[in-house]
């Protein structure tokens, strides 16, 4: 049971993760290949907030609104460009952020990582506080959930569908492209830095190796093979996904073949990836098209 | 104190050599197909790690040949079977698919040679001396092979028909189709000229260091930003591009921690991107 309730609170990380990207990446069709940057700055800020003492909704907050800063600061030089070069810049970007988790050891105890970070609102760290974290995650999934709708059904999400379609009928039609793109990492990241925090706060461990390629390639699954550009399916994809990566672990491999396990789950993404794109690019759950 | 500043830029240089010839690749293929390839640093891996298998039968310097050769039909696969097909549908796809194929290949590495890092297993020798700076042979050797493959390209781009139809389909895609110019065959040679490229700069980079899976991901961000240096699409860009980014890192050396040497290349392409984004050079009108 505990253990059930541990997959989901990662389930429901995740999920608000992937909602994240799905704003970029489904509704504005910007290819972000280093949305865990986001992820990293709102667990680390908000990790080191609160263990100078800070309170952990304050210091969830702060992360949040550091990490948005963040991918505003960056969305601006990087989306000057064609699309093509917001997936170079913002991969560059990725590993930086890494490099400066691993090197700024005065701040961030670099590979040692951020142990004893406190859970929220009094929640016990370890088994116990399980339950109520996972009403906790909950509560902040169904609230990113209702608000991504929010913004799919808005003025604002719409134009930022025409211009995934078409940046230049937007033009025509008076929208500013770049600041509508602009305003979406923003909030993109913002959010991906909720889920960064949330993530922290939970495992209450953190380390630079949480924060790499193979966890922007996870999201990335997550959302395409749910559906791009649609409100279930960064949710079905996560759930999908993290309950996979857990079912994995029950599968009777012999301990000798235990070092092959990573890379071939690896390989088995990036060629879920592949296959997707090259037979069901819409993903589980196809995008409505009128 | 001047001498050790020297000392960089030669060092610079010859990193920059070989993150060149990354570029050069991955802007053909641009300049060509219009399509950043993000499985091109994967390349860059396999070339290093298939002469390691074949250097364990055959001397090295036969090895290389099957590696390289392997390396070109790897490339010509990520074409023939996977990009070929997505081109007709929208950018988004053709990109995840490349990222999705880097991870693929990737890990698939990691699942054949492991993680850790391995080397070709070649006796370190002392660097000869020249006028105070210290060059290895490695190093000569680099320097050299790159230079070879990059005046073979200038030659192919510059004195053969075949150069002026790549120069044409970089120019213009549809009017050199128009023209009469095979696009097939076009394709074909960006592809194995990309990959055969990328497998010597992985090569080179595995006789000076070792040889780690995420060598293909290091690199390629390095060639990345080398070919946003040179302007996209522009060969002598880029290669000018991994001279710059190759010193840079190399005299970041001086100022920053010895952490940060890959961070330079990764700043650099942030701040390209943000005050010129048509390239340092801005030779968008050149030889392609």
């Amino acid at each position: 049971m505990d253990y059930l309730l541990h997959i989901l609170v990662v389930a429901l990380v995740y999920t608000v993760f992937a909602l994240s990207l799905n704003l970029e990446l489904g509704y504005t069709g910007l290819y972000n290949f280093g949305h865990v940057a986001f992820f990293g700055i709102g667990a680390y800020a908000s990790a080191l907030l609160s263990l100078a003492g800070f309170p952990v909704a304050f210091s969830m907050t702060a992360g949040m609104i550091m990490a948005g800063a963040a991918g505003a600061l960056l969305a601006v030089p990087a989306l000057r460009l064609s699309g093509d070069y917001f997936g170079v810049a913002t991969l560059a970007f990725a590993e930086m952020i890494r490099l400066f988790f691993l090197n700024e050891r005065w701040l961030t105890k670099g590979p040692m990582g951020l142990p004893g970070i406190p859970r929220p609102l009094g929640i016990p760290s370890g088994v116990s506080g399980l339950p109520l974290y996972f009403l906790l995650s909950a509560l902040v999934a169904a609230a990113v959930f209702l608000f991504t709708c929010r913004i799919a059904r808005s003025p604002f999400g719409r134009a930022l569908k025409v211009v995934r379609e078409d940046e230049y009928v937007a033009q025509a039609l008076g929208k500013n492209v770049f600041s509508l793109k602009v305003q979406i990492v923003a909030v993109g990241s913002l959010i991906a830095g909720l889920a960064g925090a949330l993530y922290g706060h939970y495992i209450t461990y953190i380390s630079p190796s949480d924060f790499t390629l193979n966890e922007t390639i996870l999201v990335l699954l997550c959302v395409v093979l749910g559906g791009r550009g649609t409100q279930w399916g960064p949710v079905v994809g996560a759930f999908l996904i993290i309950f996979f990566q857990e079912f994995i672990r029950f599968l009777p491999i012999p301990v000798d073949f235990g070092r092959v396990v990573a890379p071939i789950q690896g390989m088995v993404y990036g060629a879920v990836l592949v296959f997707l794109m090259l037979k069901h690019p819409e993903g589980i759950i196809p995008e409505y098209r009128i | 104190m001047l001498d050790y500043y020297a000392q960089l830029v030669v060092n610079g240089i010859v990193a920059g050599a070989v993150y060149a010839l990354f570029a050069v690749g991955l802007t053909l293929i641009y300049g060509v197909f219009r399509f950043i390839n993000f499985a091109h640093g994967e390349l860059i891996a396999w070339g290093a790690y298939l002469t390691l298998m074949f250097s364990g039968f055959l001397p090295f310097g036969l090895a290389v040949v099957p590696a390289l050769f392997l390396t070109i039909l790897l490339g010509i696969g990520q074409e023939r079977y996977i990009y070929r097909s997505l081109r007709q549908r929208s950018r988004i796809t053709l990109l995840i698919a490349s990222i999705g194929l880097s991870y693929l290949l990737r890990n698939a590495l990691r699942l054949i040679w492991g993680s850790d890092l391995v080397s070709f297993g070649f006796e370190t020798r002392r660097g000869m001396s020249f006028a105070g700076l210290i060059v290895t042979r490695t190093q000569l050797l680099m320097v050299a092979a790159a230079l070879l493959f990059l005046a073979f390209l200038y030659m192919l781009l510059n004195f053969t028909m075949l150069g002026k139809s790549l120069r044409a389909a970089a120019d213009n895609t549809e009017l050199a189709e128009i023209m009469g110019i095979d696009m097939k065959k076009v394709g074909l040679s960006v592809w194995i000229l990309s990959a055969l490229f990328a497998g010597v700069g992985g090569i080179l980079i595995g006789i000076d260091t070792n040889l780690e899976p995420v060598m293909g991901l290091i690199n390629l961000l390095k060639a990345f930003a080398a070919v946003l240096l040179g302007g996209a699409g522009n060969v002598w860009g880029a290669l000018l591009g991994g001279l710059c980014i190759g010193i840079a890192e190399n005299l970041g050396v001086a100022f920053f921690s010895p952490g940060y040497k890959d961070a330079v290349s990764f700043a650099l392409i942030i701040l390209l991107l943000l005050f010129r984004p048509t390239g340092l050079f801005g030779l968008i009108g050149g030889i392609r």
